[in-house]
């Protein structure tokens, strides 16, 4: 079919009103002139310098690090290319990726360390040194551990994802003794990771390369891009040898390239699922062989799911799906497999119901037998990286988690909505005074934005580190400026899955500004607490008096970890060296140096085939199949995860059957989980006549909140616009452009309306990461409209997970 | 010398903009959503939900079609817009006095001003951020995730570009008015 279409584009406006001179203009505007007028800042264009370097890193834009070959011109970024070698981004980079140099060039930024000066969230800061803001940290913190009697816990952290996440982690948990840790997994994948931990043995990857039917409900790859997914799949859609099927209450731009989309009511996938378990098992179109020999608990399962009666029939009245199309689905499902998916999702963050969602989706998809098969759900392999080890202090005063209780299985990464409205509401079982907030914006990433305000106003002290003066940088006492990724080495990191290999984020260019990458900030803050801290526990501790009379304090002091700073003292770069030669040697570190990848026989497997595409290992070399005797194994690719948390879950597993698991009985004995994934009434809330569902999603130009300023990237998409049923919007009289209030239980929003026929008739959607508040966000502030601000905070009984697709809210024009 | 055409893959195009953005780092385009030399043009989908027409919805990515009978170049007055030794279609800001005729002759709708020089701009294959460095392959399609474009030599034979035009299927926009572009969608 031909499609002739001009270069005007929809939902596409401009931020600039005007534009002025050129790069180093920038940063000379005052804001006022800021707010109205725009730089072409960092757009240099390519030129013929004679001193051009190539520099490989990690794109930080959003989660993927994709591998990037900068192109540095006389010191100064023009261009961000991709890396070829990294076979994870398979030689991409999106539209986030290119506008890296954006991040770098914000006048925006984070500049240098600061401490508030007016009213907590007033937003006036003063500028200071590092030595000042660490000593002010020092003090505060000093005074609320020796008032809560070494009960190190008091203070809280969080963290968003990233490569130094873990530096910051083991700072304040192994080092500092922090338990009350919250990150982003609550309120995005938890669901998903644990449920297929539980179930098939680990998250896995979707082999999307190379499966011929995938299911994919929810999650819409072409616009909240995952690598490799969403290169592999949408080369093979359309024909080209994958077959797809969207469900989704949406017409995504996933949508436009399925073979069949159906929409589904929001909240009933368990139903759908259950339903297509129901069809293959009355019709024994499952893999019988493979069922027998990896399940356990198949036959219980069985009669479970027909005793149920989970039929079509039934499931049609709560999805909208038809019935026979359920039926058509589960048989073209079967007839694939074992090289058919039903995709796991990543933002699961959903419905009440969502653990056993995921788990129903996995046992489904491993009936067909394509589990650690080529095409199907793989588990793959990774290389290894040597360790860096760090002596942690142990506190005998610290108390455990707040919010443990409040879900069934609170794991190390916490339930930030628990967590936060424990301590809110008064059942704290101890005060929690304090929170350290590393790239995280909990004010904007959080369901109920009232409340997380009301948290932090709490607080007796809050230090935020971040790059960009985000609405949680607003509600700091001290700011740390982190160096944005280019300006950085981050820690080595090793990516698993069937073409394995390790990649590094080497610095590109020196900060710009008086910025440290997190290894220093903690070295800086270990080297003024850890004194101070140790005498308070010296105070209190008397497992620690004991053995200060039993040897002396000074090599208590250093033997024990005590030293704060001990393991943050080294360059990133000469851990990265040690991680890295202790395996490999030196000439591969020399490769990771100049080319940004390193794998085994690179030199020998890496080839280019066509213009565009390359090969990274040949067929048979890679590791589709891993797993031998039984369903365990040790390789993530996957970067959101946290191995620790998962290899938990996975142990208890492993004791339990070593199969795939579709009874859970000790997790009902033990925690009242149902066993098995059981559809419940209560926990599925009709959409009242009238009303509408809200749900929420993410972007291909945007990264939550962490993009909204970058000023490349709104010219792609400057505003959020809410998608309503276009006939009705217009009953209400609402068109395109319109301003509408979106009113839930817990506070209303206003945005731009968006009427389309691409959603149903009671579900709105917008996507997440606009609305800042944040006066200091010159392009983001006030653009858009805050998806959190109307979210309410309803949060899954097992995880306590985030429930963010069960908000009623009513529509009105203003 | 060579005769650069491009190949677009279309239907593998997920509107991420990726190239949109490569393009304005590559070649310096001013910042501002009317400033492009590239884009995706994005067809509203026919039907009332839930029966929307799939097909009916579909992503095209364009830019200047490098026309081998350009209409942009013959109404230049001032040979400002001239085929260079590669076949693409180029316009030297020098010579450039934004009497703005080639944007009305152009049918492709694919040039814009520049508010910097006050010429018109358009895109050049990054020929001179690019393939006058030696690379060979211009910046929207290096970075495209689905790698919808293929880019080269169409007086090659052996070009992947020209196997591809011989084996598949493709078309190119409004043929009918003869301006024989070296864009080339893939069916
Ligand atoms: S997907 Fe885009 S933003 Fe994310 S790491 Fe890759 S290039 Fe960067
Ligand atoms: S980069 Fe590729 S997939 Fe993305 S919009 Fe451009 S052509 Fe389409
Ligand atoms: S597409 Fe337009 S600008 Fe490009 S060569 Fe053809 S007529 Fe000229
Ligand atoms: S070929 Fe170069 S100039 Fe043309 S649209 Fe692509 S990136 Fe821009």
């Amino acid at each position: 079919m031909k499609t002739e279409i001009s270069r005007r584009r929809f939902i596409q406006g401009t931020v600039a009103l005007t534009v002025v001179g050129a790069s180093a203009a920038a940063t000379a505007l005052s804001k006022a002139e800021e707010k109205t007028k725009i730089v072409d800042f960092g757009l240099t264009k390519t030129s013929f310098s004679t001193n051009v370097q190539e520099v490989p890193t990690l794109c930080e834009m959003c989660v993927n690090k994709c591998a990037a070959l900068a192109r540095v011109e006389d010191g100064v970024i023009t261009k961000l290319n991709p890396n070829p070698l990294f076979p994870k981004s398979r030689n991409m980079l999106c539209a986030r990726g290119n506008a890296g140099i954006q991040a770098l060039e914000d006048p925006d930024r984070l500049k240098f360390p600061m401490i508030r000066v007016g009213e907590r969230g007033e937003g006036k800061f003063m500028r200071v040194t590092w030595d000042e803001a660490f000593e002010y940290v020092k003090d505060k913190m000093v005074k609320i551990i020796d008032e809560e009697e070494d009960n190190r816990s008091t203070i809280g952290y969080c963290a968003g994802e990233g490569m130094a996440e873990h530096t910051f982690q083991s700072f304040m948990n192994k080092k500092i003794g922090l338990k009350n840790f919250v990150n982003h997994a609550s309120i995005c994948l938890a669901t998903t990771m644990s449920g297929y931990a539980l179930t098939i043995g680990g998250y896995g990857q979707a082999d999307l390369e190379n499966a011929e039917y995938v299911i994919m409900a929810g999650a819409n790859r072409a616009e909240a891009i995952i690598t490799p997914d969403t290169m592999d799949m949408f080369k093979r859609t359309k024909g080209s040898g994958m077959k797809l099927i969207v469900i989704d209450p949406r017409f995504t731009n996933t949508a436009a390239h399925a073979d069949k989309w159906l929409t589904i009511e929001v909240g009933t996938d368990l139903a759908f699922v259950l339903a297509l378990t129901y069809v293959s098992m009355t019709e024994e179109s499952y893999n019988k062989r493979y069922v027998e020999e990896n399940f356990s608990d198949f036959e219980a399962y069985k009669k479970h799911i027909i005793g149920n009666e989970y039929t079509p029939e039934w499931a049609e009245k709560l999805t909208g799906i038809k019935a026979d199309e359920i039926r058509k689905v589960a048989r073209d499902f079967m007839a694939h497999a074992p090289r058919s998916i039903y995709y796991q999702g990543r933002r699961t963050a959903w419905s009440l119901q969502d653990f056993q969602l995921r788990r129903a989706q996995a046992i489904f998809s491993a009936m067909g037998g394509g589990i650690d098969q080529k095409g199907g759900i793989i588990f793959g392999d990774n290389i290894p990286l040597g360790k860096h080890e760090i002596t942690a202090p142990l506190y005998t005063n610290t108390l455990g988690r707040i919010e443990r209780g409040k879900a069934a299985l609170i794991g190390n990464n916490g339930s930030w909505i628990a967590w936060r409205n424990t301590i809110i509401d008064g059942t704290s079982p101890y005060p929690v005074r304090a929170l350290f907030a590393y790239k995280q914006n909990p004010m904007l990433s959080v369901p109920n934005t009232a409340k997380t305000k009301q948290m932090l106003e709490k607080m007796d002290l809050v230090v935020v580190i971040d790059t960009m003066p985000s609405d949680t940088v607003m509600m700091a006492d001290v700011v740390f400026p982190e160096s944005i990724y280019l300006e950085r080495e981050d820690p080595i990191k090793t990516f698993g899955g069937a073409e394995p290999s390790i990649a590094l984020r080497k610095k590109v260019v020196d900060a710009k500004y008086d910025t440290k990458p997190v290894i220093e900030i903690m070295r800086g803050l270990g080297e003024k607490l850890s004194k101070p801290l140790f005498e308070i526990s010296r105070k209190y501790d008397e497992d620690l008096q004991e053995e200060i009379d039993d040897y002396d304090a000074e090599s208590v002091f250093k033997d024990n970890g005590y030293d704060l700073a001990d393991g943050f003292r080294h360059s990133q770069e000469t851990i990265n060296h040690h991680m890295v030669t202790s395996k490999h040697g030196e000439e591969a570190w020399k490769t990771l140096r100049e080319k940004g990848v390193y794998y085994p026989n690179m030199d020998k497997y890496f080839k280019k085939l066509t213009v565009n595409n390359y090969e990274y290992y040949p067929e048979h070399k890679k590791s589709y199949s891993v797993i031998e005797g039984d369903l365990v194994n040790e390789s993530y690719h996957d970067t959101c995860v946290d191995i620790n948390e998962i290899s938990v879950l996975k142990k208890t597993f492993r004791t339990e059957t070593e199969k795939i698991s579709c009874a859970l009985y000790n997790l009902e004995e033990q925690k009242g989980v149902d066993a098995m994934p059981k559809w419940r009434d209560e926990l599925y809330t009709p959409t009242p006549k009238g009303k509408f569902k809200f749900v929420t999603g993410r972007h291909g130009q945007f990264t939550q909140s962490g993009t909204s300023n970058n000023a490349l990237l709104l010219d792609l998409l400057p505003e959020n616009y809410v998608w309503i049923n276009s006939r009705v919007a217009a009953a209400k009289d609402i068109k395109f452009g319109d301003m509408v209030e979106i009113k839930s239980s817990i506070g209303s929003i206003q945005i731009k309306a968006y009427p389309t026929e691409k959603i149903g008739n009671n579900v709105v959607f917008f996507i997440h990461g606009f609305g800042a508040d944040s006066d200091e966000l010159s392009l983001a502030h006030h653009r858009g409209a805050n998806d959190n601000a109307i979210i309410e905070d309803k949060y899954e009984a097992i995880f306590g997970a985030a429930a963010m697709h069960e908000t009623i809210v009513e529509v009105r024009r203003v | 010398m060579a005769r650069y055409g491009m190949a677009l893959d279309y239907k593998s195009c997920i509107n991420c903009k990726a190239c949109e953005s490569a393009c304005k780092e590559e070649n310096g385009i001013l910042l501002g959503a009317d400033k492009h030399r590239i884009w995706v043009g994005v067809n509203d989908i026919a039907g009332i939900f839930p029966d929307l027409s799939i097909g009916s919805s579909s992503f095209e990515p364009s830019q200047c079609q490098q026309c081998d009978n350009a209409p942009c170049q013959e109404v230049c007055p001032t040979s400002a817009t001239y085929y260079d030794d590669n076949g693409v279609v180029r316009v030297n800001p020098d010579q450039c006095i934004l009497c703005t005729y080639c944007m009305q002759a152009c049918p492709y709708d694919a040039r814009y001003i520049d508010d910097r020089t006050l010429t018109v701009d358009k895109c050049n294959f990054c020929s001179d951020t690019r393939l006058a460095n030696g690379e060979t392959t211009t910046a929207c399609q290096a970075t495209c995730p689905t790698k919808v474009r293929i880019f080269g030599d169409l007086d090659d034979p052996t070009s992947e570009i020209s196997q591809v035009l011989r084996d598949r299927e493709h078309y190119s926009l409004k043929e009918h008015l003869g301006t024989k572009p070296k864009l080339f969608y893939l069916t």
